[in-house]
């Protein structure tokens, strides 16, 4: 079926449980679907856009209500939405790195992290991950004292992922903000696995800048993120524009250059918005999340052969596995190659692993029912018994 | 001017957005529970009410 002319409707996560790492908590609620419909043009938030134009001072829909909830639930003192949180890195780089500048990023680093700090004209540097695929205290601080040595400067910032998208473990954030903060570095939290599926809190952590990604992580329409901070660091990311035209003498009053004015205006952010109480529901049940990640993460250790490689027991509903010794052993028999195992999953109605993998590859639970978990455990174990494996 | 029609129109929508969520949460057999026929029954007669609305507005 096609929803437009070249462009067929797209039904996955209607006709599949779906469990690709990067999708699954930006799946939209049915709410966010209802103000996708009722949002989709172009300018739509901006109907009622009184002075001062801005779009987080929207009364109608109530987007200035919805950046103070936010603030408030992340536990920061403001916040913008932006999109995507690579917007979000990107701002916060601009404003504190100068050209030439060292910046920590860590070996678990997100692409975007080094991007925006290359773009702010920085050298990213990482601190590196312990044999655990952890990024430790005690390792940020042997990288920051490096750092300082060989620039004899200190690093204008720190990046730190929440939860890593490598290996979906959850990191010592706190312990890293606390020795970035002993050499007066402000941290930004990537919080793309994190904010919006698992319970948050900035100022806890201690953190400076703590940034989610709407589609990813808040069930929201792409590109969509928030980017948060304390009063400290407020006024400096979200200065407000001081340019002035030569020949006419205009001014964009409470426009903020980081945000180029104003950023997301239709679906995006209202997708946000309609599926926020959602979102501060479900973080609630996170503990769930994990038992079902767990559960499928043992039916696949039921496999001779299958490693887990990210943290064990399961703390987040990300996982990357090894099927190195089970699944791979199949593919180098069967007609299919690598391609059976996707081919089978999807015969069983699940989609989400990369067709051809079986080496290594990452799936992701989160937002799954109960039975639907059933169904994904039930169906490797089935796979793999099907073609030959020992179910231990 | 209907807004009667325009209100249809988005509350069937809504509707629809509601059983799409329902076929998501059972997917992939779609084997719905006893409340979730019953979910399902009561939705689709809503959105039969706002059709019925859509007909009374537009090809009377």
């Amino acid at each position: 079926m096609k929803c437009a002319v070249d462009i067929e409707s797209r039904d996955v996560e209607e006709m599949y449980i779906n469990i690709d790492p990067i999708q699954a908590g930006g799946r939209l609620t049915a709410d966010a679907m209802k103000a996708a419909i009722s949002f989709g043009d172009g300018y739509s938030v901006c109907d009622n856009c009184r002075s001062p134009f801005r779009l987080d001072y929207i009364q109608k829909p109530p987007i200035a209500q919805f950046h103070a909830d936010l603030a408030a639930w992340l536990n920061m003192d403001a916040v913008r939405v932006v999109p995507g949180a690579r917007r979000g890195f990107q701002a916060v780089a601009s404003t504190y790195v100068e050209k030439g500048d060292p910046v920590i990023v860590t070996a678990l680093a997100h692409y975007t992290e080094f991007m925006a700090v290359e773009e702010a004209g920085g050298i990213p540097l990482e601190i590196p991950k312990d044999t655990a695929n952890h990024i430790t205290p005690d390792a940020a601080a042997e990288k920051i004292e490096a750092v300082i040595r060989e620039f004899s400067k200190t690093p204008p910032l720190l990046f730190i992922d929440h939860v890593d998208y490598q290996f979906g473990n959850v990191h010592d954030v706190a312990g890293i903000i606390k020795v970035a903060h002993q050499y007066d570095i402000p941290v930004l939290v990537n919080g793309a696995y994190s904010v919006g599926i698992m319970p948050v809190d900035g100022k806890a952590l201690g953190a400076d800048f703590v940034v989610g990604s709407g589609h990813k992580s808040m069930a929201a329409p792409a590109p969509s993120g928030v980017l948060a901070t304390t009063n400290e660091h407020a006024e400096r990311v979200f200065r407000t524009t001081q340019a002035k035209g030569d020949v006419t003498g205009r001014t964009f009053g409470v426009k903020e250059v980081e945000m180029m004015g104003c950023t997301l205006m239709g679906v995006t952010v209202v997708g946000m918005m309609a599926s926020f109480p959602h979102v501060r529901e479900r973080v609630q049940h996170w503990e769930t999340e994990v038992a079902h990640s767990q559960a499928v993460v043992d039916a696949l250790l039921s496999i001779e052969g299958t490693k887990v490689l990210s943290d064990y027991p399961r703390q987040h509903t990300l996982t990357r596995i090894d099927t190195r010794e089970s699944f791979d052993k199949v593919a180098q028999q069967h007609k299919k190659r690598g391609f059976f195992l996707s081919s089978d999953l999807k015969k069983r109605g699940i989609t989400g692993v990369i067709p051809g993998s079986t080496r290594v590859w990452k799936f992701n639970t989160f937002g799954l029912m109960e039975k639907q978990i059933r169904h994904v455990g039930e169906s490797f174990v089935g796979i793999a018994r099907d073609n030959g494996l020992n179910i231990l | 001017m209907s807004k009667r029609a325009v209100d249809a129109v988005f509350q069937a929508l809504f509707l629809l957005s509601d059983l799409r969520f329902l076929l998501r949460e059972t997917a992939p057999e779609h084997d719905l529970d006893d409340m979730q026929r019953e979910r399902a029954a009561t939705t689709l007669a809503k959105v039969k009410r706002q059709i019925t609305i859509l007909e009374e507005e537009l090809i009377r």
